[in-house]
């Protein structure tokens, strides 16, 4: 019998070329793959692919922060959307799009610099003197996350109606900015960050026994904590830059991994990188095709199959 | 005294004083006046004075109707979008068409609030149902339905000749446009709303209906509902002849997936003044003269044979 890791890992692959391979054949207009006059091309090349390659990079992203920072926080219900990360990037690229515009790159350094801050509040709002309490964290992280939305709101107000309605849609999680330079960006990061968290794997899992076991065992745990929250703000302000807050990925796709795989992040990681991925495309080529050729964003989708997806596991389990 | 207890009575004065200033009296229009009931175009009853001399308008569109046809002075409050023609910068606002003011409106004693589908305020329309100030709800879908709006109008505000007279004008610079337009129609014309996303024109949009009086077919035509978010395939695929803009700070260039259209090839994407285009008012025949001579002026430099996907 062939080791059941081994064999997931075979199917997950083979799962996100399918995927990508589906979601490259399906869109509003119908392609001749054959044949490609120089319009599809460009409809395929310019348009399809960079959204979908970057809906893979941005559910890679969000599903390895959620995984890592629910290790981290040995609580299930840690998200980069729960704890305030997400909308930190949100402000962020916010702020950049109405005071940077002119600066290409304004967007996703604000957004990390936003989700970098966020992260770093609700740490310290968390923090005591007994050392990192779970419940005050938690508390910390939906504190900062409705006081961060209350500034989008009042920034949106402010607004005029013409970038309201392109707010609204990307607020929601919105891949149709795709473009390739936002494509290798988020690439880069999720590359990279899955790669740093899956090396903290080990005292990831030895933290999740409880954090004075992890010191008894030699883990630096401070370090382990600055690297996951630094890694994490990481991929979710580059995602949050390109697509807007897709929501869910980051709860729904590490549960799945978890209650298939077991719970070692060796393997839960980078796992829920690829089934973020997975995930993302497809309800992406849902959101492109459902009612074409008109578009739904993307979040709404995700939101759509994660929440009830969620409440299912939590009445399960 | 106690710090705490001083707190508290600070806290409280403080309450009692807001609560004063919530109450003053409030006069609700006067009972008396003779009224009429007519029908607005969501086809309601709406008990109107005989004549109407305190108005709120919550639409720009319909504030430039109603200054249209020689009623702007009994306009005593409009939104802060209302920015045509001069005489609005002198009108009570009452805040924008998102978030008006209750409070404000309800002090201006109006006799009668328009509103407009437009500005999607329908909502609105219960609160002041509740105050009992008369609302008027006009939703214009074609160039046809604005010039019945401008008529109605004439008729509540009792200036009916001044409507006539301007529909007279209007109907006449259409036609002429038409009879121009008409002999080489066709070009194939797409409308950007916003770049980033694209948002364009569908076919329940009054600009569908402009852009083929103006001599030129939407390529959105078919697509459902007023305003929709369109595919970047499908914008690349209709290949456009000519793109309008409708000019906004994030609407000054056509969207990436028309870099290989014919429109952008050929230079021919022209901006629109967005409050021209997109108010459904008596500019819109502006709007409508605009688009006919961009599709007319260059009709000789027109693109050539299109042998892409053709639809």
């Amino acid at each position: 019998m062939i080791d059941r890791r081994i064999l997931s890992w075979i199917v997950l692959v083979a799962a996100l070329l399918l995927a990508l391979a589906l979601a490259a054949a399906i869109g509003s207009e119908r392609l001749s793959f054959f044949d490609l006059t120089e319009q599809q091309a460009a409809i395929l090349f310019d348009i399809r692919l960079p959204r979908v390659l970057l809906g893979a990079c941005v559910g890679a992203s969000l599903a390895v922060a959620g995984a890592s920072l629910q290790a981290l926080l040995r609580n299930p219900l840690a998200e980069p959307y729960l704890l305030g990360v997400s909308n930190g990037a949100a402000l962020g690229t916010m702020i950049a799009f109405v005071f940077f515009e002119q600066f290409a790159f304004a967007r996703p350094v604000m957004a990390f610099a936003g989700a970098g801050l966020a992260t770093f509040t609700v740490y310290q709002m968390a923090r005591s003197r007994a050392g990192m309490n779970v419940e005050r964290l938690v508390l910390s992280g939906v504190i900062v996350t409705t006081f961060l939305s209350s500034i989008i709101v009042l920034l949106t107000s402010l607004l005029d109606a013409a970038r309201l309605r392109g707010f609204t849609f990307w607020l929601l999680g919105d891949l149709s900015q795709a473009t390739m330079n936002g494509f290798y960006m988020t690439l880069a990061a999720s590359v990279i960050g899955t790669i740093v968290l899956t090396s903290q794997a080990r005292p990831l899992n030895l933290m999740m026994i409880g954090e004075r076991d992890a010191m008894d065992f030699g883990v630096e745990v401070s370090r382990v904590r600055l690297i996951v929250f630094g890694i994490a703000s990481l991929l979710v302000g580059t995602a949050v830059a390109a697509s807007g807050s897709v929501g869910y990925v980051g709860l729904i796709v590490p549960h799945l991994v978890r209650l298939a795989l077991g719970s070692d992040n060796r393997h839960v990681i980078p796992f829920s990188a690829m089934a973020g991925a997975i995930f993302v495309v497809l309800a992406d080529t849902v959101a492109r095709t459902a009612i074409a050729p008109r578009e739904l964003p993307v979040g709404a989708i995700t939101a759509l199959i994660g929440a009830p997806l969620f409440i299912y596991l939590l009445r399960k389990n | 005294m106690h710090p705490a207890i001083t707190k508290t009575l600070v806290i409280c004065l403080a309450l009692l004083s807001l609560a004063g200033l919530s109450c003053r009296s409030v006069d609700l229009p006067t009972v008396g006046t003779p009224t009429r009931d007519v029908r607005d175009d969501l086809g309601k009853t709406v008990r109107v004075p005989e004549k109407i001399e305190r108005a709120i308008s919550l639409a720009p569109s319909l504030t430039e109707m109603i200054f249209a046809i020689g009623a702007g002075d009994r306009l005593v409050g409009v939104t802060t979008y209302c920015n045509f023609p001069a005489g609005t910068a002198s009108i009570e606002k009452v805040g924008d068409t998102q978030s008006p003011n209750i409070e404000k409106i309800i002090a201006l004693k109006p006799q009668i609030v328009f509103i407009s589908t437009a500005s999607q305020l329908e909502a609105f329309q219960k609160t002041l149902d509740e105050q009992a100030i008369a609302v008027y709800v006009t939703n214009p879908t074609s160039l046809t339905e604005i010039f019945a709006n401008l008529r109605q109008l004439g008729d509540l505000f009792g200036e009916p000749e001044r409507a006539q007279s301007l529909l007279g004008t209007l109907s006449a610079r259409v036609a002429e446009v038409s009879k121009e337009g008409n002999i080489q129609g066709g070009h194939r014309v797409f409308i950007q709303i916003s770049n980033e996303p694209l948002f364009t024109i569908g076919k329940d949009s009054f600009l569908t209906e402009l852009v083929e009086l103006a001599g030129g077919v939407s390529v959105t035509k078919e697509v459902a509902t007023a305003y929709p978010k369109l595919s970047k395939e499908t914008a690349a695929a209709l290949d456009p002849d000519v793109i309008f803009l409708s000019d906004s700070d994030d609407n000054r260039e056509p969207n990436p997936a028309f870099k290989n259209s014919n429109a952008v090839k050929n230079g021919r994407v022209y901006r629109i003044n967005a409050d021209i285009i997109s108010r459904p008012g008596p500019r819109l025949v502006d709007a409508l003269e605009e688009i006919a001579s961009k599709l007319d002026s260059r009709r000789t430099s027109a693109s050539p044979g299109n042998s892409n996907v053709d639809r």
